[in-house]
């Protein structure tokens, strides 16, 4: 494929996933172009699996359609296809991390990474990921990124649930609220059990605050489900 | 053979290293010789006390007496250890040069032509020599391909116990003169081929490698398939054993299979060497080890502290043991913060992080058997938590998980436990074994033992002699 239809492709992708709101229909049409097209390219040129003669540029080129790709998995809701694009990004992250200049997008995507494997209760899986990032240990708690998972996983383990859900508002981008919105019906099952065996009786009103109900109907409505 | 009779006599008083250099050449010549691998074995047993008091010129010498003059490789060792040209030496050079373009290179060899075995030997004692200063560090990275060049060329089973070393060695060279991933694709290849031609003591050196390699970055997943992917031979020797075991147990700890880890640890320090003779495995093995029972839920012995090789190593964590003991939130974190560089090197900080559970359940458990009603409040107090939400929840949590018996009433915000249990409760008549302990989080412990335990009933992996189950 030529460079510069590639180049011009690139750049409609880049408009139209900053526009404010994404458009989401036009970003999938020009990745599905861009993926029959380009990435096949892309592997053509070996770029997508790079073995160290592409040149530089291409690299980071492909590395951001991949990035770009992978947050608009999760803005139209596409999760394996986010699996699919992470772990396309994550050869340019763990090998080529001394070649390529440093990505932006990186931890943010890290960090959902680490979310996705949460709502999926891969837990081995989660401290695998979390032993080779690329961080000292210290720093792990800085990283805003890293820290809301890495939290968040804290607090599911020792049932300090309120915190998670508090945890809501304070996410470090737009994408990591999709995850834990499909964590509290995790959550609410894990409380509903621990309700079950800490409490003899609980009016119906308090039980509704605990799984963080504002109103008493919902909680019927949930319960019918989950019945 | 009176030859080395008489050498033999020699080393009662203490060879000079150059002496003790030419009785290993003769020895590993005797070796190849008559097919007897454990002359071989003998001079590498002395490879670590001898290459600590080798040097250049010790070297030197070695390959003079070794190599007649003229002698084309040798050269090539030659320079390896020489750092400064001296004109002395020039001229040595120039007339062994003069002497290699009159000799044919097709090897006639003459019978005091070492064999190979040698020339790998004395590589060997160059790069640990060139370890031992920064700047030959790049010299020994070239030699140590070079040498693994030669020693795959050389497809001799007699070679093999000493390639397993230099394997160990060529590694050192890559840490320390170059990126120890560039040595990877070397140890893939050998490691293939070794398992071929069934060389298993480089095998499983190999496989040590490799998987130090891996883990050194972090990459676990790469480590396990390589794991799942070969089998370990089992004619290796005991240290091999150790090391193998103990990455194993590093590996299985990360994805949280404790009790897996906790076997491979314990088979890690039954088949380590001494204490004294390497003490840093030792203590690197029972930190681990330490940090594993605590994430089982058990409290390590106290003993395993006291113990002069460890005492000071392990101090650190002798902290953590405490606070979890106690169940206090405070000091785990202050530990935790007070000694985190340590863990970081030691590579155990994320898995004590994960202690933190194990700390609110013991002060959770605590409460339960000295309160028989305490507010939520008094609880989150008590255990440093952030809220008494936090604390209600926390609290549902551990009745349901079965770390406590008791009650949450709601509307008055507190609970209510049985109080006291005496020692004849159901949990003794389960575990009449461990109504020895005094330890508090014993129950618990065993409770989740016996979880893990039911779970490997299921999965058909109890081996036969474990526990005496009674069937024949």
């Amino acid at each position: 494929m030529a460079p510069r239809q590639l180049q011009s492709l690139y750049k409609d992708l880049q408009r139209a996933f900053d526009a404010r709101p994404s458009d989401l229909k036009k970003c999938g049409l020009l990745l599905a172009q861009l993926k029959a097209r380009a990435l096949i390219g892309l592997i053509e040129t070996g770029l997508l699996l790079p073995n160290g003669e592409a040149s530089l540029n291409d690299m980071v080129i492909a590395r951001d359609i991949l990035e770009i790709g992978a947050f608009w998995s999760i803005r139209a809701k596409d999760i394996p296809s986010f699996d699919r694009y992470f772990s396309q990004l994550h050869t340019f992250y763990t090998d080529y991390r001394s070649s390529l200049p440093p990505s932006k997008r990186e931890f943010p995507l890290r960090g959902l990474n680490l979310i996705r494997l949460l709502t999926q209760n891969r837990i081995a899986d989660f401290h695998a990921t979390l032993e080779s990032l690329p961080l000292p240990a210290d720093e792990i708690g800085v990283n805003p990124y890293i820290r809301h998972p890495v939290n968040l996983e804290r607090w599911l383990m020792e049932g300090s649930y309120s915190k998670v859900w508090n945890a809501r508002e304070e996410a470090p981008a737009e994408e990591y609220k999709f995850f834990v919105d499909s964590l509290m019906g995790t959550i609410r099952n894990e409380i509903a059990s621990c309700e079950e065996a800490a409490y003899e009786s609980l009016p119906i009103k308090d039980a509704a605050t605990l799984l963080f109900f504002t109103s008493q109907s919902e909680l019927l409505r949930e319960d019918g489900k989950s019945m | 053979m009176a030859n080395v009779e008489t050498t033999k006599k020699d080393e009662e008083k203490a060879l000079s290293p150059t002496a003790e250099i030419k009785l290993n050449v003769t020895l590993i010549d005797r070796a190849v010789v008559e097919l007897e691998p454990r002359f071989t074995h003998r001079v590498l047993r002395s490879l670590t006390a001898l290459r600590k008091r080798t040097d250049d010129k010790v070297l030197r010498s070695a390959i003079e007496e070794n190599y007649p003059a003229g002698v084309y490789y040798a050269l090539n060792l030659y320079r390896a250890v020489i750092k400064t040209i001296t004109g002395a030496d020039r001229a040595m050079d120039v007339d062994s040069a003069a002497e290699t373009t009159t000799t044919t290179p097709a090897q006639s060899k003459p019978s005091s032509d070492p064999v190979p075995e040698v020339e790998i030997y004395l590589r060997l004692l160059i790069i640990h020599y060139l370890h031992t200063s920064k700047e030959n560090y790049a010299k020994s990275v070239q030699l140590s391909k070079e040498t693994v060049d030669k020693m795959q060329s050389l497809n001799r089973r007699s070679m093999d116990p000493i390639a397993a070393k230099v394997w160990f060695a060529v590694e050192r060279s890559f840490e320390l003169g170059g990126e120890l991933a560039d040595a990877r694709p070397l140890f893939l290849a050998a490691q293939r081929t070794a398992a071929l031609r069934h060389d298993d003591d480089t095998h499983a050196s190999l496989i040590n490698r490799l998987l130090r390699s891996y883990l050194h970055y972090s990459l676990y997943d790469q480590a396990d398939k390589l794991i799942s992917k070969t089998t370990f031979p089992t004619s290796a020797s005991n240290p091999q054993f150790a090391r193998y075991h103990y990455f194993l147990g590093r590996i299985k700890a990360v994805q949280l299979n404790y009790s897996a880890a906790h076997t491979n640890l314990q088979q890690a320090i039954r088949r380590a060497p001494s204490a004294k003779t390497a003490p840093g495995f030792y203590q690197a093995v029972h930190k681990l080890f330490v940090v594993v029972e605590m994430l089982m839920g058990d409290i390590p012995d106290r003993s395993i502290f006291r113990r002069p090789v460890l005492e000071k190593a392990l101090g650190a964590y002798f902290d953590i043991v405490k606070a979890v003991r106690t169940g206090s939130l405070s000091e785990f974190q202050a530990t935790l913060t007070k000694h985190a560089a340590q863990f970081d090197a030691d590579k155990t900080y994320t898995l004590i992080v994960r202690l933190r559970q194990n700390v609110i359940k013991t002060g959770i458990r605590r409460l339960s058997l000295s309160y028989s009603r305490i507010s939520l409040r008094d609880i989150c107090l008590k255990l440093n938590l952030d809220s008494e939400e936090d604390a209600e929840y926390i609290v549902g949590k551990a009745i349901r998980d079965g770390v406590i018996e008791g009650r949450i009433i709601h509307e008055k915000g507190w609970m209510e436990c049985e109080g006291r249990k005496n020692g004849y409760g159901p949990e003794a008549m389960r575990y009449p074994l461990d109504a020895h302990r005094k330890e508090l989080a014993a129950a618990q412990g065993a409770r989740e033992r016996e979880r893990e335990l039911a779970k490997e009933i299921q999965e058909g992996d109890l081996d036969d002699d474990d526990g005496g189950l009674g069937d024949f």
